[in-house]
């Protein structure tokens, strides 16, 4: 008899049954849908060359970049880690695409996937780390992020040559059924991303992990190829937008992930994902993305300076982690009852 | 019975002395000093006060930015604002230079206020709206980095000459001022540390709820921690201008990453409630003078990277092994 659970620990650690946590994902990916639309529409009233479907094919196509590198950065905050180091490993893809693969190679159909299983070896080495050795996300991605780099100005001698693999530009550059490929892809990478962290088990496996490890451990998940696996595909998304970056400005620079790394954070906080691990949903993550550059491309229209540009970003993550905090949406839900 | 099975579980004659001798800051000042020997190994000049002060020039913005990097990290918080504050600093020093020893007085309080302001809005959103630390100094880091960019678009301009000099120049011929300003830092830290803030900051690194329960105002002592730290990376944007005489909105970039791996190489455990200021400065110093190691030995510039990375997750790594270590007692 003393074994009864009390009801009112769990009321009081949140509610976590299936009809609450929805409620939360879906009010911050609708949210964030809302206001991309509404940015549209309203820059619509700034200037009429904004706004339009050619402009939403643009932030589509700018977006792709940053879409696909926070759904990475997205899987390895849900497992409960971080990733520091896209820029280095977005500065690894687009250099091995134009130095070692280069415009016109006939191999470049079998040396493009391994330039991205070369990125993938860096997470790899990343999330071995961060499992069997013990060193904590933050300083081993950081590690892995100044190695790297300094490894690829020593391989560049500093200045990277070469151009852009025919595939990368091909990628970036054509039209497909009407739309530019780019925006094609993407919708295919987010329908299979999203199948993959919402709909398949290792998905589940990840939240599990980023909600408890211990936990997750004893439920039976096999929690050290699940925490390695967010690593790698983190680093082979970043790989790939690095042959895209390529494919889209025709060449690298050693500085191209640079600006990468804060917008990815940005994007899946952005998203309404917990910093922390086990929570969000990658849709609310490519919302996130997107907003992020639906801002940018608007800002740049309307030919604010790049340093206001960055105040408003700032502020735009700012002001979603407030209206994202726990105590918020408790409150809402007590309204809504 | 008791006290028999303790004698029979007693460490090794060696572990005690292992365990000891790496305690604090006392490994890495180790490190530093092998370092150090190799580099006058390899260059008898190394041992000079000119070289000697140039190396600290060198090492003085990262050893501040470090310095207040280890104190959010001790209260088991993360710092990504560094960066901003020092951007913001460099490019005010190189758009408003103040001559005369006046004018420098005026820059650093200057600084020092600007830390103390983004420190606060830091110490708002992190202990009164409870964000998570992380979160919330990436948020005023990129807001940071903007209003940099909006007091100076590219980099240019110049640092007061006065600065510049006497900043990076030497007190009685010997003494580095760079060196001096540090060690203001770490003393201020010294008399700091053992009083209720400094005890209430390890408190509440090690578990804030029991901090709380304890009695200690955690909402005030988190709230100080980052206004204390915004001063100090303040005094690193001044420093760094001293240093470089000229502004770049992105000066503190590069400093971000490395104030973290200048507090992870000193030991400060990154889950808080364990490090000092001390251990992170001699860190920050180890990253610096490895680059001067390297280059003696003729290691192209471009693979440092490499090797302070390679340090810094061996560093990681041997520290977390001298923490089970001392655990298994």
């Amino acid at each position: 008899m003393t074994q009864t659970p009390e009801p009112t620990p769990f009321t009081q650690a949140g509610d976590t049954r299936t009809s609450a946590k929805i409620s939360r994902d879906t009010i911050s990916a609708v949210s964030v849908a809302v206001l991309c639309v509404l940015l549209l529409l309203s820059a619509r009233l700034v200037s009429p060359a904004l706004g339009s479907w050619t402009q939403v094919e643009t932030v589509l196509v700018l977006g792709f970049f940053l879409v696909v590198l926070s759904y990475g950065q997205g899987l390895v905050i849900l497992s409960g880690g971080l990733d520091l180091s896209l820029p280095a490993t977005i500065t690894l893809g687009g250099i091995l695409a134009t130095s070692w693969v280069g415009a016109n190679d006939p191999n470049a159909w079998y040396l493009l996937p391994v330039v991205l299983m070369i990125c993938g070896l860096v997470g790899l080495m990343s999330g071995i780390g961060v499992v069997w050795l013990k060193v904590p996300p933050f300083i081993m991605t950081m590690a892995m992020s100044i190695i790297v780099a300094s490894a690829l100005l020593g391989y560049t001698n500093g200045t990277p040559r070469g151009a852009a693999p025919t595939a990368a530009v091909a990628l970036m550059k054509t039209e497909l059924l009407g739309l530019p490929t780019p925006v094609i892809v993407l919708v295919a990478f987010v329908a299979m991303g999203w199948l993959f962290q919402s709909r398949s088990i290792y998905g589940r496996y990840l939240y599990a992990i980023g909600t408890n490890l211990d936990a997750a451990r004893i439920a039976g998940v096999p929690v050290t190829m699940m925490q390695i696996l967010p690593y790698v595909i983190s680093a082979m998304c970043a790989g790939f937008v690095g042959i895209a970056l390529v494919g889209y400005s025709s060449g690298a620079t050693l500085r191209m992930g640079d600006d990468y790394l804060l917008p990815s954070i940005a994007a899946v906080v952005i998203g309404g994902s917990s910093i922390l691990g086990g929570r969000g949903t990658n849709l609310g993550t490519v919302g996130g993305a997107i907003l992020l550059t639906t801002l940018g491309t608007i800002i740049s229209a309307l030919g604010m300076e790049f340093g206001l540009r960055t105040v408003i970003e700032g502020s735009i993550v700012l002001f979603a982690l407030l209206l994202l905090r726990e105590e918020l949406f408790q409150k809402l839900r007590n309204l809504w009852r | 019975m008791a006290l028999a099975q303790f004698e029979v579980q007693t460490v090794p004659a060696w572990k005690t002395l292992l365990i000891k001798s790496t305690r604090g800051a006392a490994l890495i000042v180790g490190i530093y000093l092998i370092l150090y020997a190799f580099y006058a190994y390899q260059q008898p000049r190394a041992l000079s006060a000119s070289s000697f002060a140039s190396l600290m020039n060198n090492t003085a913005p990262l050893a501040l930015a470090a310095a207040g990097q280890a104190l959010v990290v001790i209260s088991r918080g993360f710092d990504l604002s560094v960066a901003g504050v020092i951007s913001i600093c460099n490019v005010t020093l190189a758009v408003y230079p103040l001559e005369g020893p006046g004018g420098a007085l005026m820059s650093a309080l200057l600084c020092m206020a600007i830390g103390l302001t983004v420190g606060a809005v830091n110490g708002v959103l992190v202990a009164v709206l409870r964000l998570q630390s992380i979160a919330a100094t990436l948020a005023t880091m990129i807001i940071c980095q903007g209003i940099a960019l909006v007091i100076l678009k590219a980099p240019g301009g110049s640092v007061a000459n006065w600065i510049a000099d006497e900043m990076t120049g030497r007190l009685a011929g010997v003494i580095p001022v760079s060196g001096l300003v540090v060690a203001l830092v770490i003393g201020t830290w010294l008399l700091l540390r053992r009083s209720n803030f400094g005890l209430s900051l390890y408190a509440i690194g090690a578990d804030e709820h029991s901090a709380a329960l304890s009695g200690i105002n955690t909402r005030r002592v988190r709230f100080l921690t980052f206004v204390i730290a915004g001063a100090i990376y303040g005094l690193a944007g001044f420093m760094l201008s001293a240093q470089t005489a000229t502004g770049n909105p992105t000066a503190g970039t590069p400093l971000l990453m490395l104030s973290f791996a200048a507090v992870a190489l000193g030991g400060t455990s990154l889950s808080g409630g364990k490090g000092g200021l001390f251990a992170a400065v001699m860190g920050a110093a180890v990253l610096m003078l490895l680059q001067k190691v390297l280059f003696s030995f003729g290691i192209s510039s471009f693979y440092t990277g490499m090797f302070q990375g390679v340090a810094l997750i061996c560093a990681v790594v041997f520290s977390g092994l001298l923490t089970r270590l001392g655990e298994v007692k």
